[in-house]
């Protein structure tokens, strides 16, 4: 990935980033967010990681920010604008974000992966394709995916479909009966109240 | 029946019963609960003919042995106890759901610990960091539900709100260090882990760093200091079966996964089990000395109950920091798994008592209990079984627990920290032993006599029984956990 082009994104990232916190309108703040994520996104890709760029602007520039969006608007929230943020929490959190980027900082240092450039290690696709030529490796019986890797291209799709549904099945079945749940809570939680609809009624 | 078909079809019939409340509008009202512990009931039987061989297709992540086959049963034990209780507070939960009347239902409320149960079960045998989070999150997110579930009042709405933040947030702090631990070791696997913190190759800092997030993380669902300050509120607010549910099934969710993943971080020749241990060491004692010490102000009988929970959390992990102690014949997966199995009793007992009180008018408060001794003999008797043993008294299960504890941490030589754990237990004697002195105290003359239904009193002997054999004869259960054995498909 050429420097130039992560520099613009990392900046577009964390500017919206900073705008998110700063924004004073709730719903400029969320728009910041979208921002953010794209820019998020856009480092993805450039990671030769397409799959997750896609899910990152599907699920959360999409889905999770209308939910934001929908929620600020719905409650009409505007107090926001008046208050002034209180000494306390500025503070508080400008102490939780240095200590994290010091973490961060000081681990880039001594662990051993971050010392590697990417350009060092390119994605050898060709030595993937021969490993999967031999009868045990997992991917010997995947067609699609074999030619892809014969052809010197990267599936990452159907490389995470594979391993979603072959090495956690019932992870999988698990997060179906956890969405049930999900919807269930919604549908208790929201029910009206029925003995007050039989006494309307009667 | 392998053990993992169990959770299985106790997954099936909880969506089955949801489909049952939802397509015969005509079911009577006391059917989907008597199904639902029927079912638990069933599951549990099945559980000591279950065989503990692993299907070949789950072996990568899923393993049953001695100490998982112990949490399952646990979990449903811990299941039929909040079922039960559910059953006792069933007209508190109607008023504050309005549901009173006879054509209604609240079916969810007793289907929901169902899920909750196949995730516990599922967590016991998880052996990936993967598999630890999917079932943990299924357990939270029905937690959610469930302690919001009595949404007509204020407090339990302010509890589910303050649960799902603070829930949220640890479960981002768990994900981000296990996203850190797989980044140090490579490896999801608690095996993969356990060989890969000893390996020079692996950077001690990143280790450090997901070490320190894993244990915050599962630190909020287990109540340890600092991450305690959630308990109290929704402790209090949360309907008194969940409450119960939360502080046994919840914890011990956690505490399985806590071993297992301090076993993997702590393995032979790890670069961070000396950090994990003072870790463990320190949180525990500041977990038992707040819990214990601010318990003592409390009125609030299920405020006290959960800075009690605190407590005994403390104790536990001062149990998985100490290790395996030779001298004593103890291990430490054996001393957690015993000081929970002696927790469930006495906690079920206590928050049981508190419905059967409560659906007759009695608050939760320590003044209300004033002449219960008078009103009902049985009553007051069982509550001074349950807090008698929740403070440690001899001759019940509470004090070989801490014994146990207080033993593996002298053998480590950490004389300061039994010291400061045994203030914490001192002070527990101060104010477990208000509510029995609140019972055995003289009432008001207009006091009537409070009646207690079949299943409740049934359930409560089981419980003061439990307590006092696991006192008076330990031995049974201790020696059934001293050994963690992979079972086969000969084994059970």
């Amino acid at each position: 990935m050429p420097a130039p082009l992560f520099y613009l994104l990392a900046f577009i990232t964390l500017g919206f980033g900073l705008l998110v916190v700063l924004a004073r309108n709730p719903v400029a703040s969320a728009l910041s967010l979208v921002m953010c994520f794209s820019g998020l996104a856009a480092l993805f890709v450039t990671l030769d990681a397409y799959l997750i760029g896609t899910i990152q602007v599907l699920v959360y520039a999409g889905a999770v920010m209308v939910l934001f969006l929908f929620i600020i608007m719905l409650l009409d929230i505007k107090e926001e604008e008046k208050k002034g943020q209180r000494l306390t929490a500025v503070v508080g959190g400008m102490i939780l974000a240095a200590v994290l980027t010091l973490q961060l900082t000081s681990m880039a240092g001594s662990f051993p992966l971050a010392k590697t450039k990417l350009d060092d290690k390119p994605l050898d696709i060709s030595a993937a394709s021969t490993a999967a030529k031999d009868k045990n490796h997992p991917l010997h019986s995947m067609q699609m995916i074999r030619k892809d890797l014969d052809a010197g291209k990267l599936p990452d799709t159907a490389l995470m479909g594979q391993t979603l549904f072959d090495q956690y099945p019932l992870h999988l079945q698990m997060m179906g009966l956890l969405l049930l749940v999900g919807t269930v809570g919604v549908v208790v939680l929201s029910r009206r109240d029925t003995a007050k609809e039989e006494s309307k009624g009667a | 029946m392998s053990a993992h078909n169990i959770e299985i079809a106790l997954a099936v019939a909880a969506v089955a019963l949801l489909g049952l409340d939802a397509f015969v509008p005509t079911l009577k009202r006391d059917i989907i609960p008597k199904l639902s512990i029927g079912l638990v009931g069933l599951a549990l039987l099945a559980m000591f003919f279950a065989k503990g061989d692993t299907p070949a297709y789950l072996a990568s992540y899923y393993r049953i042995d001695s100490i998982a086959m112990f949490y399952k049963v646990f979990a449903l034990v811990a299941t039929l106890a909040a079922l039960i209780i559910a059953r006792e507070a069933d007209p508190v939960i109607a008023h504050f759901t309005g549901t009173e009347g006879p054509s209604t239902r609240i079916a969810e409320f007793y289907i929901l610990p169902l899920i909750v149960c196949v995730g516990l079960m599922w967590m016991a045998s998880a052996q990936d960091l993967i598999s630890v989070f999917v079932p943990l999150e299924l357990v939270t997110v029905t937690f959610y539900v469930l302690v919001a579930f009595a949404r007509r009042s204020a407090v339990s709405l302010e509890a589910g709100v303050k649960y799902l933040i603070l829930g949220a947030l640890s479960t981002g702090i768990l994900v981000y260090g296990i996203a850190w631990i797989y980044g140090a070791t490579g490896s999801m696997t608690f095996a993969g882990i356990a060989k890969a913190v000893g390996a020079a190759s692996t950077s001690k800092s990143a280790l450090i760093v997901g070490a320190a997030l894993l244990l915050a993380g599962l630190g909020f669902k287990v109540a340890a200091a600092p991450f305690h300050v959630w308990v109290p509120d929704v402790y209090q607010g949360a309907p008194t079966p969940v409450t119960a549910f939360l502080s046994v099934g919840s914890k011990a969710g956690a505490f399985i996964v806590l071993t297992r993943a301090v076993q993997a971080l702590t393995a032979t020749g790890s670069q961070i089990s000396g950090e994990v241990q003072t870790t463990l060491l320190w949180s525990g004692v500041i977990t038992i000395l707040f819990g214990s010490l601010a318990a003592i102000t409390q009125t609030q009988i299920k405020r006290l109950l959960g800075y009690s929970s605190i407590s005994h959390a403390g104790f536990i992990l001062l149990a998985l920091a100490a290790g395996d102690s030779a001298r004593f014949g103890i291990s430490s997966e054996g001393v957690v798994a015993f000081y929970l199995a002696t927790y469930l009793p006495m906690t079920m007992l206590g928050f049981l008592l508190l419905a059967v009180l409560r659906s007759q008018g009695v608050a939760e408060e320590l003044s209300q209990l004033q002449g219960l001794s008078k009103r009902s003999p049985g009553m007051a008797f069982a509550l001074a079984v349950a807090f008698a043993s929740l403070a440690g008294l001899p001759l019940t299960a509470g004090f070989i627990g801490k014994m146990l504890v207080f033993l593996a941490a002298v053998d480590k030589g950490w004389y300061g920290a039994v010291g400061l754990a045994v203030v914490g237990a001192a002070a527990g004697f101060y104010y477990y032993f208000r509510p029995i002195l609140a019972a055995y105290s003289a009432g008001k003359p207009e006091d009537t006599a409070l009646r207690w239904s079949l299943p409740a009193k049934a359930t409560a002997a089981v419980l003061v029984l439990a307590i006092v054999t696991l006192g008076v004869y330990p031995k049974a259960l201790q020696s059934a956990l001293k050994q963690n054995i992979v079972l086969t498909s000969a084994g059970k």
